[in-house]
């Protein structure tokens, strides 16, 4: 009698455990945070949501957003909290940083049926990738106020999939009062200069350049996409490149860009590959270095270390031509996307309307997120984004700009060049040698 | 009477077993079998069509170098790993078995790497190498410190090496310590009696009886360095110019990164096949050199 009473109880603490296994993957239960992944549970806990259970049920709705901009994560759950107290929608917001991991958490998360209802895309290959998951958003009120250009990355077929985060813009960012201490008035745009200026810095005692080459991103993204962009026509010459129809090998453009990478490498930081993102911008913001290629982005980093630093952006050229290299790098570095499955899709639209058009929202984006824009409906003043957006902007405003190629190359090709163009700084394999591989790297991920 | 026992003990046993093989199937079965039809596909990780590739995933991983530099790097990490860590383990639980006062406090010491995750330490270490050893380099001048480290090939294996090895030593230790204290005393004395020195008795006592210790040591450690995935990733992220790329590391970069969800699998389905031949080879190697008191 004993035994069997022994035996029920154990069923019963059997079915108990898989009940509450049964439990746990089903209904989405809006507030309630589930344990199992990396909310950013600080600032919903405290703000966003007072206290759960008195939700006025205006909405049951809860949307999920899924984000990479790590930079914007604090900001951004105060205006969800905003836009709670506006419309009673309750959103979520989890964010991953970093390119590819971010890539490789949505794919989890798709994979495992926890699908956010909003997410980021990339565009250009990327946007191929998640074609099936996304909603056609041609149709919504802020296209019609996208800046020019900005569509490009997501178009498909002529129907727009997301929409751009802000526009981002990256060259050779220097600290002016380190340029006026080495006596360099004239500002470099061609690669004669960029050397004289390099040397004049050298001369009196500054380290003229900042490389971050630790990072795939800064030197197999950014600094060859000085490449790609001065090509003539750079859609075609990477159609070509990927069917191996060209070769950069007799590439005029890159045999005369690597002459940019060994100046860099020439008048470089010590240790420049294990120099990291976070190390290259503390060193060039507090003026351990006169120049560094990066872009606005790092304004927020540059605040927290010297508000005061006076910063600008400079092209990076790549030969003599003046024309041709008078221009710095600009583009979308990611966009917004609906989730085409979720239930609550024209919610999560309706959010992105409002985070471009309501007040709240544009003022969110110019002085929270310090974001340059891409809806010409949200004005602002260049001082508001900080000295390297008010760079950034002259540019814009003169035309001379050039495009981000790399989103057109395959999946994975660009963090194989960041490897190789380590391999070619660190003088492990020579130029010959570098184009060679690329030019394969390129060809095998492009075949699927 | 005795069917009625046979049934009891059945359903006894599905009811302890039970949750846990469910468990087991769920996480690990059938993802196991699903990976390996993905393997046979052009599946990207995100597309709602999958289409059967037949073997092509198979034929373009043995054509691909880097995943060949990889296994080759995970081999020689493999090596060194397994020899330093047991060494110094076998080292530390042979001080620490003496009766020392802070024994305890040793022991736990050498313990404390192993209940950090692997991606802080590499973090934490990536920092030390980087600015901690740059900044005792230049206190100090001495070389060993102002090498250029994770920023060579040497270096940046030998920085995988070392932090794999404070890790894993000080588990390891604490199963050399448990085989250590089960070896009978009786034995050793008399040894003792029969005139046998410290090395004499080290080598023909108390190592044959603490092979069982031996045996689960090498067997986790050479796992464990084939399967490193988070230190990796954390510390080195395979560079410099992907020189310390390991096996889990160029899957997952071929999965995820490069959209190349099939032949990421079937790179994944190689690696198991070789992880269970060399960890069984072993298995069946160290027990034959087990011995009983």
């Amino acid at each position: 009698m004993k035994k069997k009473s022994f035996l029920s109880l154990m069923l019963v603490l059997m079915i108990s455990v898989l009940a509450a296994c049964g439990g746990g993957g089903g209904m989405p239960n809006p507030n309630a945070a589930t344990g199992t992944d990396t909310k950013t549970d600080t600032a919903t806990d405290n703000k966003t949501e007072p206290a759960a259970g008195t939700d006025t049920g205006s909405s049951n709705v809860t949307l999920k957003m899924f984000q990479f901009k790590v930079e914007i994560a604090d900001a951004m759950e105060k205006l969800l909290a905003e836009y709670k107290k506006e419309t009673g929608v309750n959103i979520t917001i989890e964010t991953v940083g970093g390119g590819a991991d971010y890539g490789a958490a949505l794919k989890a998360k798709f994979a495992s049926g926890d699908e956010p209802d909003i997410f980021n895309n990339g565009g250009y290959n990327e946007a191929q990738l998640w074609k099936d998951r996304m909603e056609d958003l041609s149709d919504q009120p802020w296209v019609a106020d996208l800046t020019d250009n900005v569509k490009d990355p997501m178009t498909i077929d002529g129907k727009l999939y997301g929409m751009p985060m802000n526009i981002e813009g990256y060259g050779f960012l220097y600290n002016k009062a380190l340029f006026e201490k080495a006596g360099i008035t004239e500002l470099p745009t061609t690669l004669t200069e960029l050397r004289a200026a390099a040397q004049k810095l050298k001369d009196a005692g500054i380290t003229p350049f900042e490389n971050g080459y630790q990072e795939w991103w800064v030197i197999g993204q950014h600094l060859v996409n000085d490449a790609y962009a001065k090509q003539d026509d750079p859609d075609k010459f990477i159609a070509d490149w990927r069917a191996g129809k060209t070769s950069v090998a007799d590439n005029k453009i890159f045999n005369e860009w690597i002459n940019l990478v060994d100046l860099t490498m020439e008048f470089s930081n010590d240790r420049p590959l294990t120099t990291d993102y976070n190390t290259q911008m503390t060193e060039f913001a507090s003026g351990m270095a006169a120049m560094t290629q990066q872009g606005n982005w790092t304004q927020v980093q540059i605040d927290g270390i010297d508000p005061e630093l006076q910063v600008g952006v400079l092209p990076m050229p790549i030969n003599d031509d003046e024309k041709l290299n008078d221009n710095i790098f600009v583009g979308v570095p990611n966009n917004w996307v609906v989730n085409k499955n979720s239930p609550n899709k024209e919610e999560a639209k309706k959010f992105l309307n409002w985070m471009v058009t309501s007040e709240t929202g544009k003022k969110y984006t110019v002085e929270e997120f310090k974001f340059i824009p891409a809806l010409k409906s949200i004005t602002y003043e260049p001082d508001q984004l900080g000295t390297i957006a008010a760079s950034i902007q002259e540019y814009v405003q003169a035309d001379k700009t050039l495009g981000w190629q790399w989103p057109k190359l395959p999946d994975g090709t660009n963090q194989e060049f960041g490897a190789l163009m380590q391999a070619y700084v660190a003088k492990k394999i020579t130029k010959e040698e570098l184009f060679k591989q690329m030019d394969e790297t390129v060809l095998k991920l492009a075949q699927k | 009477m005795a069917g009625r026992k046979r049934w009891v003990n059945l359903f006894m046993q599905s009811v302890f077993l039970g949750p846990s093989l469910l468990f087991f199937v769920i996480v690990v079965i059938i993802p196991f079998f699903l990976g390996m039809y993905y393997s046979f596909t052009d599946w990207n990780g995100v597309a709602i069509t999958v289409n059967w590739v037949g073997a092509r995933n198979f034929a373009a991983m043995f054509a691909d170098a880097k995943f060949w530099t990889s296994f080759w790097f995970t081999i020689r990490f493999t090596v060194a790993v397994v020899i330093l860590t047991n060494v110094i383990a076998f080292a530390l639980a042979l001080l620490l078995v003496q009766p020392l006062k802070s024994r305890n406090l040793l022991r736990t010491l050498f313990f404390i790497p192993n209940v950090i995750g692997g991606l802080l330490l590499g973090f934490i270490w990536q920092f030390i190498f980087i600015r901690g050893f740059a900044a005792v380099g230049k206190a100090t001048g001495l070389g060993f410190f102002k090498l250029e480290w994770l920023g060579t090939e040497a270096t940046g294996f030998w920085g995988i090496v070392i932090v794999f090895v404070w890790q894993a030593a000080g588990y390891m230790m604490i199963i050399y310590i448990a085989g250590l204290m089960n070896v009978d005393r009786s034995l050793i004395e008399a040894a003792e009696i029969d005139g046998a020195g410290y090395g004499q008795k080290l080598r023909f006592i108390t190592l044959p009886l603490v092979m069982p210790a031996v045996t689960v040591c090498l067997f986790l450690s050479m796992s464990n360095a084939f399967k490193m995935f988070d230190l990796n990733l954390a510390l080195t992220r395979g560079g410099p110019f992907g020189s310390t790329e390991s096996l889990a590391l160029n899957i997952y970069t071929e999965a995820f990164t490069n959209s190349n969800y099939g032949l990421g699998t079937a790179k994944a389905l190689l690696f198991f096949v070789i992880v269970a031949l060399v960890s069984s080879l072993q298995v069946w190697f160290t027990k034959r050199r087990e011995v009983q008191s």
